[in-house]
């Protein structure tokens, strides 16, 4: 099953990177395939929503984090065999022409390097005793083991191949051990995949979350932070039971989006069976993840931004009406339209959102109005990110707190640039300037 | 008087400027015939004007244009084979110029060198355009002061007696050697002032002729400029003048009355009117037709606007910052004294919902007290309307939205007062959005 999301959500979470700017998903390749590199790109587009998959995907990564390995192939070897494939499923007659006798030798002696390799890294004692990668293990044996490769195995030239065993292996490799040998790369771009994941998480000191079962309305996070910043604060948080919402206040700059997006984000991870940005993490399995973050106003659409975030809610509605249990993140919801309509909407919403006991909700807002209407609501607890002045300069923590705060900073910005003082000692006009006097 | 002050971001937001821009303002005008033409309506467009005397005499030249329906009949391509001449430059003895034609022929005959031939054709160029220009002076006859001076001087000048043998030459005659040498000294040296003159008349018709026939075109009005220290600024059903069949409204903007406060959902056209205010007064400063019915408005320095800034919300606080910036500009420009229109909409919406009302009321507050500026501002948050109604010179004006059906509609037509749509409830319950999550 698969964790259904939208575009608005990946753009939000920055999953996949844009032109110059960078994403998660750069951060977690550090493969040395171009297969594993799709392969990987693949499993980031289609993320999990079963506790099987998400389980054993895990536990392969956790357990080559733990013991450490390093990926036993050259990256060269794999592109001179991935040539050499890629043109055998072309007929016969045209790959004469894309492949020269000097592209056949190397695909040929490749293929042979890569699957010895392979049978003397399946003995190594780690992978051996490894028991969440023994599915794996065993699939590359069945393959190792089949008749049409054990000329391959037996072959001690070990580099050079004779150009009459060339031609015999490469009748060989394009009829009947053309789809064993596709078999053994592609298990060979998962190990790569499972190897750089579990490398990636060591050097950032990511970890492993632990799923349960959907509806068990679980999701806690110890020292949660986002995995690009540099210096980055941690936070813990914990949503369980029937608390489904939280209502998340706080100044501009105080880190109220890169909250909601490393939590976004490690939920997002976390379906993928993938370590994550903190110390710790417990989470229930959910059916969707919505984030609505960056919400564009579709001004040339003729949309408005409110009417926008309005379509996003009914999606999102809908989707809880249907049974579906969703993780799902506004930031400054309903900012798109008057005071009164926003506490208004933001309440009626938000109280629909946490009847919702087994989804997760969190919203940001600046209404502190509509927390204390919601204050008497059950399941909605209340965060902040707070500010502390120091004389005339605001100074952030970024580390939640329980409650609700109304810092804004805005008349503070509008007031430091002595907009109100410019216009106050101005030349005025005749009826002011009387007044004044 | 000082040049009109107005930004870039101004002149984009309003899409005045840019020929090959699609919808500008200057797209709409620019129907001129000739090169020189569209550099002078450049010219125009880059430079307002600041006066009312000017600004009037122009927009009367525009007027009666239209109203003769004159017609700019010129060939074009004469125009710019005449241009063309001019620019080429020759000698300035007689005998070179005789030998460099000269040579010209001959070479003419036995290659295929086609200067000798654009010599002819030049002068023909000018016979003909001078010939044409003084059966044209008769047809001015109505034309207004100051322009009617320069049919005067031109009309003296095409008679002058060294004028008479040009316009007597028939061009379909022979032409020999000797009266091209003779003529291309002449106009080229002693007369050549006298011919970039009487191009520049041509230009000034074929702008003049073009914006015309636009007004009559689109039916625009004429404004009128008074003076500054009348601070007033009146429109009787100002429109768009790029949007086709659009809505046009009334204001009266005065000293006592100076800030308008508007308000309206989204799309009911707060922006579009605004631009309509702002490009309205700068045509009425270029002494161009304007899209009212009527138009009236005291001289103004300059221009500030800040519309539909272009929705960057990822950049978030910057967005916002950005905002502040352009408003400190404009607090800056108006604390200087000077007699501004300043439009703000949406002020501040790159923020959230409380930043946004604070700083909208206290800018609003602040700068209603210059009466001698003219203040435009909207927003979608209404509450700042309630809290500025102890203020005599803001008027409230917004625009309707109609449901039918739960369909919205828009009438764009202004009414008095501030908005009580409260669409936003309304579109969470038309959605149908709580009933969802009742379950």
């Amino acid at each position: 099953m698969k964790l259904e999301t939208d575009a608005q959500t990946l753009e939000d979470l920055r999953i996949f990177g844009k032109r110059e700017q960078t994403g998660i998903f750069d951060l977690y390749n550090d493969t040395h395939t171009r297969g594993g590199e799709k392969l990987l790109r693949e499993m980031f587009r289609n993320p999990l929503s079963d506790i099987e998959s998400i389980g054993y995907r895990r536990h392969i990564f956790a357990y080559f984090s733990e013991h450490h390995l390093e990926f036993p192939f050259e990256g060269s070897l794999l592109d001179m065999a991935e040539k050499y494939t890629a043109s055998t499923k072309d007929a016969g007659a045209s790959r004469q022409q894309i492949l020269n006798d000097k592209d056949i030798e190397n695909g040929v002696v490749s293929i042979i390097q890569l699957t010895q390799k392979l049978r003397i890294f399946i003995d190594i004692d780690v992978v051996k005793a490894s028991v969440p990668f023994a599915g794996e293990r065993e699939a590359i044996i069945t393959i190792l083991e089949s008749d049409v490769l054990q000329p391959v195995l037996r072959d001690k030239n070990s580099g050079k191949v004779s150009y009459s065993a060339i031609t015999a292996f490469d009748a060989l490799f394009r009829s009947k051990g053309q789809i064993k040998i596709e078999g053994l790369l592609h298990l060979i771009y998962l190990l790569d995949v499972y190897l750089s994941v579990a490398r990636v998480a060591l050097k950032y000191g990511f970890t492993y979350p632990k799923a349960h079962q959907k509806g068990s309305r679980i999701l806690s996070v110890d020292g949660l932070f986002h995995p690009e910043l540099k210096k980055p604060v941690a936070n813990d948080m914990v949503m369980e039971g029937h608390s489904s919402l939280v209502f998340l206040t706080g100044a501009n700059m105080a880190g109220k989006s890169t909250f909601l997006r490393s939590i976004g984000t490690a939920t997002f991870l976390a379906h993928m069976g993938f370590p994550v940005a903190a110390r710790a993490m417990e989470f229930s399995i959910m059916d969707g993840l919505y984030t609505t973050i960056n919400l564009p106003d579709d001004l040339g659409m003729g949309a408005s931004h409110f009417y926008a975030e309005v379509l996003r809610v009914k999606k999102i509605a809908s989707e809880l009406h249907k049974g579906k249990k969703l993780f799902v993140i506004f930031d400054e919801l309903f900012r798109g339209t008057n005071v009164k309509d926003a506490h208004e909407a933001t309440v009626a919403i938000a109280i629909g959102f946490a009847r919702n006991s087994e989804s997760r909700f969190i919203i940001s807002s600046h209404i502190v109005e509509a927390a204390e209407q919601l204050g008497v609501e059950p399941g909605i607890d209340f965060l902040f990110l707070p500010t502390r002045m120091n004389g005339t300069t605001p100074e952030y923590t970024y580390t939640l707190e329980r409650g609700v705060t109304d810092d804004r900073h805005g008349m503070l910005i509008i007031r430091s640039e002595g907009i109100l003082d410019i216009l106050k000692n101005g030349k005025k006009g005749r009826i002011y300037c009387n007044e004044a006097q | 008087m000082s040049k009109f002050k107005i930004d870039r971001q101004t002149l984009d937001e309003l899409n005045l400027l840019g020929k090959f821009r699609a919808g500008s303002v200057y797209h709409l005008f620019n129907q001129v015939r000739t090169r020189g033409g569209e550099q002078l309506l450049d010219e125009m467009f880059n430079n307002p004007l600041s006066s009312t005397v000017l600004i009037n005499e122009r927009s009367e030249t525009f007027k009666c244009f239209q109203e003769h329906d004159f017609r700019f009949d010129y060939d074009v391509q004469v125009i710019s084979v005449f241009r063309e001449y001019l620019d080429t430059k020759t000698y300035n003895h007689k005998i070179r110029v005789y030998f460099s034609l000269l040579s010209r022929s001959v070479l003419a005959r036995l290659t295929r060198d086609e200067r000798y031939k654009k010599s002819i054709q030049g002068f023909q160029a000018i016979v003909q355009v001078l010939k044409k220009t003084t059966a044209l002076m008769p047809l001015l006859s109505w034309a207004p002061e100051p322009f009617q001076s320069r049919v005067q001087e031109i009309q003296v000048l095409l008679k002058r007696p060294d004028m008479d043998q040009l316009l007597q030459m028939d061009i379909y005659s022979e032409i020999d050697l000797g009266t091209l040498v003779f003529y291309e000294h002449l106009l080229k040296g002693k007369l050549h002032t006298d011919m970039e003159n009487v191009l520049s008349f041509i230009y000034e018709l074929d702008v003049y002729q073009a914006v015309g026939m636009v007004a009559r075109a689109k039916g625009l009005g004429y404004a009128r400029a008074l003076e500054p220290e009348q601070n007033v600024f009146r429109c009787q059903n100002l429109r768009h003048p790029c949007i086709e069949k659009a809505v046009g409204n009334d204001l009266l903007l005065e000293e006592d009355s100076n800030v308008l406060f508007l308000t309206g959902a989204n799309m009911a056209g707060k922006s579009t009117w605004m631009k309509s205010l702002g490009i309205g007064l700068y045509l009425a400063h270029m002494g161009f037709p304007v899209a009212a019915d009527s138009f009236e408005f005291s001289l103004r320095e300059g221009l500030y606007s800040s519309i539909n800034v272009a929705d960057n919300i990822n950049l978030g606080y910057s967005h916002f910052y950005a905002e502040v910036v352009r408003v400190k500009q404009a607090a800056e420009a108006a604390a200087s004294g000077a007699r501004l229109m300043l439009m703000f909409d949406e002020l501040f919406k790159g923020t959230n919902v409380k930043d946004a009302f604070d700083g909208t009321l206290a800018v609003t507050e602040g700068f209603a007290e210059y009466t001698n500026c003219l203040f435009v501002v909207s927003t979608h948050i209404i509450e700042v309307g309630e809290e500025l109604r102890g203020f005599p010179n803001i008027q409230f004006r917004y625009m309707p939205t109609i449901l039918e059906g739960g369909v919205p509609r828009y009438t764009y037509r202004l009414k008095e007062g501030i908005t009580e749509d409260r669409q936003g409830m309304m579109i969470i319950q038309s959605e149908k959005i709580l009933e969802l999550l009742e379950r």
